[in-house]
Parts: structure tokens; sequence; C-alpha cells
């Protein structure tokens, strides 16, 4: 690889110990991958449990009550949209940019951006409090021949979301298919060469199947590139569309799409450096990876920044007495915690980042990103329960109590999130082997050939 | 292309210029063909299949199919039952951008999928002739159909090209 031949010591990297090393990822598992999967299956067990709970013993166990109707469930929405937009960034805008990091990560990333949606679509159904209703939302002719409002945020969402879910899963899934074939011809027992023969749907690596292949490659990640721009800001109209003081703002779209790659690769580092160090994957995922990705957080970390700079600016030029007192209360009032927790890890954590040395400092990188994780669910917090505190009069403002119903959903969501990653990690490849062969000088006869395609070849064209 | 194929000849190659090679040269020599190799790249696109593929026409028509139906979709159901908003049009068109707008992008994806399943022949259950599994590894194959009586020739014109081992089997 390119970036991991820098030091003349070392061998080049080969299509052979590309595949080599990747597929030796899908070996039998060990005992720490079933500990990962049972302490994942726990925390889902303790989710389902609460939302059963709920379920049986009615909404109010959720601790939601008047004036906060949006609360830890809506928050969690977020987070997780969130988090799932960096895979789409990386898988496809980057595609589009010729990046010459996303390669060795891209995949992992798309995986979470699969899982991340699957997690961040049971929250609004949680919310509901009466799950089965879901169906309401959905456009179809029901007996009283109402449809629903498609003037409303909320319907957008459905749109936007399921969208969002389909076309990620299905780019993530087209990737997939010339790995998982690669898979299939080293698969050695019968499950596992009946699982890659299913889903490898016969690929074969021919000529004709290559053309078509990369064209529709191409034409995906254009599709999902309006993604990445169009649902966050979906999901930030659900607030910038009604009236209330903190929400209505119109710089919420660019500002959530900011904030969602800020912890969506966030969490890429968080995943993927235990992944390097537990299949060492040190000669495909390199400090040159980490580097970029650290350029990519901190400049996501100064729009963020910005965005919370203006939010002020605006509240105090607006003059309005609503506005500037919501702006007050969040830093200053009964929540300080979560806006001052919100600032370190957001705006101030990450400026060690400007030192070259930190952004190749694994140890560093991995502490960080769990804090802008952290961070990033603070933010969102802030946003949904701060604002609906303090509405416009007194009369309406009130607190909010957790309860452990929601903080068992919480925790459950983050053993979904984990139970997917994990099967996906030990079943399926989580590092692309043909993308990164692609960069890769080609085994050629005569050195003069094809060598003029390697510096700028990135991508499939 | 050719006269009954009964046979397929296997060149398995090492080096992508030297499978390239073999393909231009069976190429000329009007025999029915097959590349395979363990990653997309230019050059072999330019010697094997230089046309533009069709996928993007699918693609479009489907983006364009969706656009229309997102729009229709928001439109006819709030004229189907109007939900009056103070002076609002009942047809908002603003609103009804966002259903427009996703359904660009829905039917679209789902068309190309469409696409690659169509003109990549997959899924596909049927063993092909000539494939290798060191092709989705490190090496690159030619397999060229021909008749009994070509087998001899082809087999040369592989070796020549460069090909570590040549096999030959039923047929393509």
């Amino acid at each position: 690889m390119e970036h991991t031949n820098d030091s003349k010591k070392e061998a080049p990297v080969t299509y052979a110990e590309v595949n080599d090393t990747i597929l030796k990822m899908l070996e039998p598992p060990g005992r720490g991958w079933f500990l990962l999967l049972f302490t994942c299956l726990f925390f889902l067990a303790i989710g389902a449990s609460s939302w059963f709970y709920q379920i049986w013993s009615g909404f109010g166990e959720s601790g939601k009550s008047h004036p906060i109707g949006w609360g830890t469930y809506i928050t969690n929405f977020v987070f997780w949209v969130g988090i799932a937009h960096s895979g789409t960034l990386i898988s496809a805008v980057l595609y589009l940019f010729r990046a010459a990091f996303r390669q060795p990560i891209y995949r992992l990333a798309e995986a979470m951006t699969v899982f991340a949606v699957m997690t961040a679509g049971l929250f609004p159904i949680i919310h509901l409090g009466r799950p089965w209703y879901a169906l309401w939302l959905m456009p179809y002719p029901n007996q009283r021949a109402l449809w629903p409002n498609f003037r409303s945020p909320l319907l957008w969402d459905v749109f936007a979301v399921s969208t969002y879910f389909t076309i990620s899963a299905t780019f993530f899934f087209v990737g997939l298919i010339p790995d998982i074939a690669a898979a299939r011809d080293r698969a050695t027992t019968k499950f596992r060469k009946a699982l890659y023969g299913v889903t490898s749907l016969g690929w074969r690596n021919s000529h004709a199947q290559w053309k078509h292949y990369t064209a529709a490659y191409l034409i995906f990640a254009a599709f999902a590139t309006p993604l990445v721009v169009s649902v966050h800001s979906v999901v930030s109209w659900d607030f910038a569309m009604s009236i209330v003081p903190g929400w209505h703002a119109t710089i919420f779209p660019p500002y959530f799409v900011a904030g969602a790659i800020f912890s969506g690769v966030a969490m890429v580092v968080t995943l993927i450096i235990p992944l390097r160090k537990a299949f060492s994957l040190e000669r495909l995922i390199t400090p040159f990876h980490f580097d970029a990705m650290s350029k990519l957080i901190l400049m996501t970390s100064g729009v963020v920044t910005y965005s919370y700079i203006t939010e002020f600016y605006i509240a105090w030029f607006s003059n309005n007495d609503f506005e500037r007192f919501q702006f007050w209360f969040r830093p200053f009032g009964e929540f300080w915690m979560a806006f001052w927790g919100m600032t370190f890890c957001n705006c101030i954590f990450p400026q060690l980042l400007w030192i070259k040395k930190l952004r190749t400092n694994i140890p560093f990188l991995f502490v960080l990103s769990i804090f802008i994780n952290i961070g990033m669910w603070l933010e969102r917090f802030n946003i949904i329960f701060q604002s609906l505190t303090r509405e416009f009069i007194p009369a309406a403002w009130g607190g909010y109590n957790f309860s452990w119903i929601e903080v068992g959903i919480t925790v459950g969501a983050f053993g979904w999130f984990g139970m997917w990653m994990t099967l996906f990690i030990k079943f399926f490849p989580s590092v692309a082997i043909v993308e990164i062969k692609e960069i890769l000088p080609p085994p050629v006869r005569n050195e003069g050939h094809g060598h003029h395609q390697i510096a700028g070849n990135a991508g499939h064209h | 292309m050719v006269e009954s194929t009964s046979r397929a000849v296997v060149g398995v190659f090492t080096f992508m210029d030297d499978a390239l090679n073999a393909v231009k040269d069976v190429k000329a020599a009007n025999f029915d063909w097959r590349m395979y190799s363990p990653v997309p790249r230019h050059e072999i696109e330019e010697v094997t299949y230089p046309q533009k593929s069709p996928v993007r026409l699918v693609s479009f028509t489907c983006a364009l199919t969706g656009c229309i139906c997102g729009w229709a979709l928001a439109i006819l159901c709030s004229l189907d039952w109007p939900l009056r908003t103070s002076a609002k049009n009942i047809a908002s068109i603003p609103a009804f951008f966002v259903p427009g707008y996703e359904w660009t992008i829905l039917f679209g994806g789902l068309g190309t999928l469409g696409a690659i399943f169509a003109f990549c022949k997959i899924p596909s259950v049927v063993r092909t002739a000539g494939y290798d599994p060191r092709f989705s590894h490190d090496k690159f194959g030619v397999v060229v159909a021909c008749s009994g009586t070509q087998v001899e020739d082809v087999k040369r014109r592989l070796k020549a090209a460069g090909a570590d081992e040549v096999d030959v089997q039923e047929s393509l």
C-alpha cells in the first residue's frame, strides 16, 4: 500500500497478503469474541426487558411528562443517526473525492452506518409508547381514507431515514459482494461455504462483471452523497420547524450535519483502534489513516464550535427575550454541567489535535473519541431537554427525572449495535479487500505497464 | 463469435500485463473469451470492455421515476384528504420537496441494484467453467472457448503470453 511503504525497510503489500490478512479475521472466534458478544447480548436483554416493561406498564414509566415530551429516546435517535452519518461520508463522499485514507476504514464505517441506523430507527418506535401504531406513519390507503400530513417534518423523517437505511444497506452489501466471493473461495467449513456461497450471489470477478459493477458503484456513491446532507438536515428540521426557543434556528441543518460527521468519525476511531489491535491490521491501517481522521475530527470540531458561537450570537443579536434567556439558561441554569461537558468534549479537548504527534497517538485518539461521543450525546441533550424545560412562559417551565427504564433502553441500544458489529466482524470482511488491492501497484512483468495509473488510483475511476 | 465451442482453455497468469496480452491475442484471433481479475483496473477495462456500461441509463430512468412518484404521492394524497392550515396551499411545493428528493434517491438506488443484478448476471447458481478460486486472490485468468481442434493453438497462445499454467476444461 502506498502509505505503508513509506519506510523502505518494509516489503510492499501484495494482493495475496491483503487476502490473507483480512480473511484471517474470519477464522473461528476465540474466548474474547464470545465474551464481547455475550456482554452485548446482556445489555440488549436489559434494553429489551425495559422496553417490554414500559409497554406493559405504560409510557409514564419513561419519565417524560409535560413539558418534556421529547426526552432520552429522541436524544438517542438523533445521536444514533449522527453516528450513522460519517459512514456514508467515508464510503460515498470520500470515494468521489478520491481520498486516499478511505479504503482500509470505509467498510467498518459502512457497517457502523447500517447498524447505527437500525438502532436509531428503534427510538421513534419506542417513543410512540404503543409501537404497533408505527404503521400509521406509512402512506397507505387505510380504512379511514386518511393520509399522513406531508407538511410535517416528522413525516419527512420517515422518508429520509427509511431511504437512508435502504440505500446505505444496499451500498454496503454491493461493496461486500466481491469480498464475500473471496471469502467463499477460501472457506473450509460447511457453514461458511454455504453462508458465503449464498451471499456472494455467484460472483466470479469476470471482466464484464467488473465493468458494470464499477459503473454502478460510482452511481451508488453519487446517490448516497446527497443523503449525507439530507438526512441530518431533515432530522434538524424536526426542531428548527418549530417555534421553541433554542430550536427555531436556520443554522440547524449545517450544524447538525457537521456534528453528525464529527461524532461519526469519532465512533469509527473508537471501533477501529481495538479492531486493528485484535486482528494485527497495523500494515493496512497505518498512522497515515489516523492522521487523516484526526484532521477530519479537528475540522468538524471547528464547524461545530462555530455553530455553538453563532447560536449564542444570534440569540443576543435577535433581541428576543426568550431566545436570550434560553442561551443564558444553558450554561448557567439547572443543567449547566451538560453544557460545559459538551463544550469541553466537542470544542476544547479536540483542539489538542493541532499537535501532530497526538494525531497519530493511538491511546490518546481512543480516549478523545470516547469523550467526543459523550460530548455529542450531551449536545443533543442540551438542544432537546434544555429548550423544552424553559419555553416561553414560566408556567410552561419544568424539570425532568430520568427513569431507570430510559437508562435500560439506552444501554440496550449499545448492546443491540454492539451485537451486530461483533457478529459482522467475525462473519464478513470488515476491511475492504478489493478496494485495498486497487490502491496497490498491480503485479506486472513490464514495470512501465499500468504504472501511470497507480499514483492517483484511489478508486475505481 | 466462433464455431462450435466445446472446450474451455484456462490460462492462469501472475502478471496483469501478460494476461492482457493474451486477451489482445485471442481477441484478434476472434475467439470467444473471458477474463478474470482479483481487482478492477482501468488497464483491464480498456482492453476488455471499452464501451460505456448501460447501468447509468437504468439508474437515471429509475431516479426520474422516483422523483415523479415522490411528488405525485405527496400532492395526490394531500388533495385526496385536504388538511387545510391557515391560507397555505394544499399542495405545498416546498414541503413536498423532501418526499420527492428522497424517492429520487431511493428509486435510483434500487434501480441501480437491479441493474447490477441484470448486467452482472447475479444471483447465479450455475458453476462457471474456467473459474479458479485464485482469481479472487492474486492471479489473473483468461478463459478461451474453442473447438477440440483449436485447443493446441489456444494453449500455445496463452503460454506465449506468459501463462503460469494452462488447463483444458469441458466448455465455457
